[in-house]
């Protein structure tokens, strides 16, 4: 009906950025539908997979019989925990097996899994296993779960395998915090204090492709096609979990229907391949909807914020206290750093003299959390400055005004004692209100809120090798993971760069452990930023081979040989070239054109902080900070919020795609939206999950799309390629607050609970009760 | 398992006769048998090409709407749009561009669901549900059919062939709004539908409110015989909220709990009352009324 937009100017017209042109190698295949995926694959005599679940959230198994499982016809494989190693495993605390040996933690743990000839014949024999549990009492609640005597998760964690660093004992699965300067003795001195609780629920990363996972065996090389995030994590799960040295596993990503956090993690590659083992077949697994949401162990946390700022007669921070407890789940995944990264979150992006976070991850028999994009952050983030903003009304100064004064800046400290040489903070507020047009007249229904955040770039190991064939065309062969940043896809334009040719002479080769050297995967934000380096590093070890070859026909040093346009050419000469095509075609009859690299990861800068159960979080490379600002209407007879404009400014360094940045923040910005105002997973009273299911889990859909516009500020360089900090995930950052911001000016005052749905919103309105709302909590 | 797809009433009254049950745009019917709700039948017949049921005709006695016709024609008809206002606002709001390509009225009305989109707009615009047997015909009021959530009164063999709709007369007009927390894929948290005629003062000499999810089934509004012969004003719209807040008898589940749902069908009565009534003047709102004014909209 509509002539499809042209993606340059659609986003031009979106954007203060100039945008070239720029397409996603992956793109066509998406888009026409010839791209497979995980749950696509076919494999001659492959059998299905479905896991028997506990159905309980917390129980003891007294008795286990899988045998009138085994006699249903078409069934090939039913295994338990009796019939892999007894393996505990995860970072940080090893304190889960593959499958439940006695006791179930939530309602998902697999108890067993089944391979057979039909998906019918499989369901049928998981429906057919008998097992007798003994109830448990459920510990679902955060402040329950760490008072004495509350029922423990996990009752022998003192004896597990737990790395150093992490402070874990009770329902505790991690402390952490972070302490600056002296900050009792500094409140007692403040003007002002204020304190606030804040109370933010949990919710899921929801990819739109349910994960799916074949596994083949040959002779003793297994391979394993798996919808994941982090191929090298799960070939290290299965590694362990079945006991396989790494170079007999190779783990394969087929197109990724999506990720955002919620693919991250060892989760069930092994289970699959173990079946595979057993039934000599290959297997494959296809979860539903609803195994996606209630199965993996990734959740986005819920939190309980507590925080306290002390002011100056000037309106300057002279201290802050906080105390947060997260909601571990039943098991850590890898949450062992989330307590001080949240930490670092309620500290907030200020100049704080004084500081004191302390955080709790507390065991609760939840589904386990895990990182969904920027783990932590949103929701630490709207209680901070939903708290920032009460500051600035208490003592009546402007929002924004207020955020200026104490924000960090060029040359300053920050709230872990770091020094911040460059930020760019400030023009971030500047750029982020203009575009909505801060404190300009609004009808009464309608605010701008206004809000700030941050998030660190992950400095990690990585590696690459760039090749060029005979006929001048090159390929990147790399162990990073796409996810649907489109960062594997700008690292052909880094290529390009340093080769002189064009990004789209080069193809990828990606996703594949064999291929690729070690990468740690679509997580962190970190593939342009450590990847991006090995390529590069690869990509002049090309450039210098060219040179040299070209020099050799130019009869010129290879020191004056410039790469530009596809050809190599004399400096100060250009009419003394020869084409790159040219030159392969002379490396392919010897010595080959191919380039490997990887570098050394940043090193973490030093910090003032005091840190108890440190995980290295406090210490940020490359800080990235951005300012949302968010013009919304509210509906106050139904208490329904729209978004209507919001306006983004990010210093994520230097932006290399600008096309591919600007998907990240509109994404970004809605998944925001979501979080602020509909996506709550909903528990009841035993910690059962009850809206498993997009019906009633409300996504925001393109229908709810805001107007999105976006400055991207760049004058403070990142230590990643040309100056580039990361980006995928500090997008997510500020959105909800920013929004929690407006509806507070609206309202009067703050709501205290995310998401904050319309019947929240409309409960706050007429002055009613919301039980779960966190004052009133405290109060009873 | 039986399949067959029937290209005529007789054809599939004839399958329906033989214990097989029918299967339009599939939308809930296979929707949810994949959820797990009720288990797909052993014996279908596809109806969604039965000619018969899929034109939209009109004479002197009003509209008849096949109960093949699906939700994006309901809402783009001229016909629909122009007389039967608040059906194409209900129809607009249903699910996505898919689900309103292939869900049909047929199906929404059979299935009987208390959040059902095109029920209140039905209620209130003096529908006839028509049902046939290989045997008998019959037309029912909706109010009689739907008999609890996802019940009705028809017989296993009998097929909707389609909804009637009585001609409208001047100065009608009618609205449907629904209250939903983001604008796709929602299902009504609570609805209403109004109907209005003016005189040529402006006076109400006809008003009819029905109500979605708030209730067993769609339910209408009693007592609105009061309002007659006012002004469509602030007053008489809280007098609407009034009623339709006390005869609600919402229930607490996911999507919200009872007194939130109490408050808030007042709020849609009342919208959809102001709507309706500027229709009924003349004044141009387009369809769906929550994107034109109310919820979610644009401004
Ligand atoms: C994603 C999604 C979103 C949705 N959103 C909405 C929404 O916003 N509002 C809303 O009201 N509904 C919504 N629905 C429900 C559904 O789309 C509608 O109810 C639709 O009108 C059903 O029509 P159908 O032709 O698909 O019915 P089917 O699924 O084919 O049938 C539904 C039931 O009616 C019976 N039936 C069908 N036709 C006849 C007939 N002519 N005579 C007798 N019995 C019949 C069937 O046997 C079955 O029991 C949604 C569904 C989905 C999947």
């Amino acid at each position: 009906m509509f002539p499809p937009p042209d993606p340059v100017s659609y986003y031009q017209a979106m954007t203060a950025v100039d945008v070239p042109r720029f397409v996603r190698a992956d793109g066509p295949d998406k888009v026409t539908g010839s791209g497979r995926y995980a749950a696509d694959l076919q494999q001659p005599g492959m059998l299905h997979a479905k896991f028997l679940y506990a159905g309980r959230t917390h129980a003891r198994i007294t008795r286990l019989n899988t045998e009138p499982a085994r006699t249903i016809p078409g069934v090939l494989a039913v295994l338990t925990a009796a019939d892999v190693p007894d393996v505990r495993y995860s970072p940080g605390v090893a304190d889960r097996r593959l499958f439940a040996t006695d006791v179930v933690r939530y309602e998902s743990e697999i108890v067993a899994a089944v391979a057979a000839t039909s998906v019918e014949a499989a369901e049928a024999a998981v429906a057919a296993i008998e097992v007798d549990y003994e109830p448990l009492e459920p510990v679902t609640e955060l402040e329950a779960a760490l008072a004495d005597g509350s029922p423990l998760v996990h009752p022998d964690l003192d004896s597990y395998d737990i790395d150093d660093g992490i402070v874990a004992h009770g329902n505790t699965a991690g402390f952490s915090s972070i302490e600056l300067g002296d900050a009792p003795a500094a409140m007692a001195t403040a003007a002002t204090v204020v304190s606030s609780c804040y109370v933010a629920d949990s919710c899921h990363a929801a990819p739109i492709e349910p994960r799916a996972i074949v596994a083949q065996w040959e002779g003793e090389k297994l391979t394993v096609w798996s919808s994941t995030q982090v191929p090298f994590d799960a070939r290290a799960g299965i590694c362990q979990t079945l006991q396989l040295p790494t170079n007999r596993v190779r783990v394969i990503v087929p197109h990724l229907g999506g990720g955002f956090g919620g693919k991250c993690g060892f989760h069930f590659e092994a289970h699959i391949a173990a079946l595979a083992r057993a039934a000599r077949r290959p297997v494959k697994l296809v979860f539903s909807r609803r195994e996606e949401f209630m199965v993996p162990d990734r959740r986005r946390e819920g939190m309980i914020v507590d925080i306290t700022t002390g002011l100056d007669d000037n309106g300057h921070i002279v201290a802050r206290t906080g105390w947060i407890a997260i909601d571990n789940g039943a098991y850590i995944a890898d949450c062992a750093f989330f307590p001080q990264l949240a930490a670092m979150h309620v500290a907030g992006p200020y100049q704080v003299p004084n500081l004191q976070v302390e955080a709790h991850l507390v065991y609760t028999n939840h589904q386990p959390s895990g990182s969904v994009r920027a783990p932590t952050a949103p929701q630490a983030c709207w209680a901070l400055e939903s708290h920032t903003d009460e500051l600035a009304a208490t003592i009546g100064m402007d929002p924004v005004e207020f955020r200026r004064l104490n924000g960090i800046d060029n040359d300053t400290v920050g709230p872990s004692g770091q020094h911040y040489e460059r930020t760019g903070l400030q023009e971030c507020i500047t750029a982020a209100t203009e575009l909505v047009g801060y404190g300009r007249d609004l009808p009464e229904d309608e605010a701008i809120g206004v809000a700030i955040g941050w998030w660190p770039s992950f400095s990690m190991p990585a590696g690459a090798y760039v090749k060029i064939d005979d006929d001048g065309a090159g390929q990147i062969i790399t162990g990073a993971q796409e996810c649907g940043t489109g960062a594997v896809m700008t690292l052909r334009q880094l290529a390009a760069d340093e080769l002189g040719m064009d990004p789209e002479d080069f193809q990828l080769v990606y996703q594949d452990t064999s291929a690729g050297p070690y990468d740690t995967g679509a997580t962190g934000s970190q593939t342009l930023f450590n990847n991006g380096r090995a390529v590069v590093g690869a990509a002049r070890q090309v450039a210098e081979q060219l040179k040299a070859l070209a020099a050799g026909q130019l009869e010129a040093a290879p020191a004056d040989i410039v790469l530009a346009d596809g050809v190599g050419s004399v400096v100060g000469s250009p009419g003394a070239s020869v084409s790159i095509a040219e030159l392969a075609a002379t490396a392919a009859g010897g010595e080959l054109l191919l380039g490997h690299g990887s570098g050394s990861p940043t090193q973490a800068p030093e910090v003032g902080a005091t840190c108890v159960g440190d995980q290295g979080m406090a210490a940020w490379v490359s800080p990235q900070v951005s300012c949302h600002a968010v013009h919304i209407r509210l509906d106050p007879d139904t208490g329904v919020v729209r978004v209507l404009k919001v306006g983004a400014a990010h210093d994520s360094g230097r932006i290399i795609n600008p096309m591919g940045a600007l998907g990240q923040v509109h994404g970004g910005v809605i998944m925001g939206v979501g979080q602020a105002l509909t996506e709550i997973t909903v528990y009841d009273h035993d910690g059962h999950q009850l809206n498993p299911m997009l019906l009633e889990y409300k996504l925001q859909t393109a229908a709810d799309g805001p107007e999105i516009e976006v400055k991207f500020i760049e004058s403070a360089p990142g230590d990643g390629p040309g100056g580039a900090k990361g980006l995928a995930e500090a997008p997510n950052v500020a959105t909800a607050a920013a929004i929690a911001n407006g509806l507070a000016r609206l309202i009067g005052h703050p709501v205290r609970h995310l998401p904050m749905t319309a019947e929240r919103v409309w409960t706050e309105l007429t002055g009613g009760i919301d039980s779960t709302d966190a004052t009133k909590r405290q109060e009873a | 398992m039986a399949f067959t797809i029937a290209t005529t009433v007789d054809e599939a009254l004839e399958r329906l006769a033989d214990g097989a049950r029918p299967v339009a745009g599939g939308t809930d019917l296979v929707v949810g048998a994949r959820q797990g709700k009720v288990p797909l039948p052993h014996d279908l017949v596809a109806i969604d090409r039965v000619d018969e049921l899929l034109t939209i005709g009109q004479d002197d006695h009003g509209a008849r709407i096949g109960a093949g016709v699906t939700h994006d024609r309901l809402l783009s008809n001229p016909l629909i749009v122009g007389d039967y206002t608040a059906l194409a606002d209900g129809a607009a709001l249903i699910g996505s561009p898919a689900t309103r390509h292939v869900g049909t009225i047929g199906g929404n009305v059979m299935n009987g669901s208390p959040a059902m989109d095109t029920g209140a707009p039905l209620v209130v615009l003096g529908a006839r549900i028509e049902l046939r047997s290989a045997t008998t015909t019959r037309l029912v009021d909706p109010l009689e059919l739907w008999t609890g959530p996802g019940t009705t009164s028809a017989r296993t063999d009998e097929l909707c062939t389609a909804c009637l709709l009585p001609a409208l007369p001047a100065r009608t007009g009618s609205a449907y709004v629904r209250l939903e927390f983001r604008r796709a894929m929602e299902i009504a948290v609570v609805g209403a539908a109004a109907l209005v005629r003016l005189d040529e003062s402006g006076s109400v000499l006809d008003l009819h409110i029905a109500l979605t999810a708030v209730a067993p089934t769609i339910m209408a509004v009693e007592g609105t015989e009061v309002l007659m012969g006012r002004t469509v004003d602030d007053n008489l719209t809280d007098q609407v909220a009034a009623l339709a807040s006390e005869q609600a008898s919402p229930i607490s589940d996911l999507r919200a709990g009872d007194r939130y749902r109490r408050h808030t069908v007042g709020v849609m009565a009342r919208r959809a009352v102001q709507a309706a009534a500027q229709r009924a003047q003349g004044t141009m709102i387009d369809v769906p009324v929550n994107r034109a004014i109310g919820i979610g909209a644009a401004r």
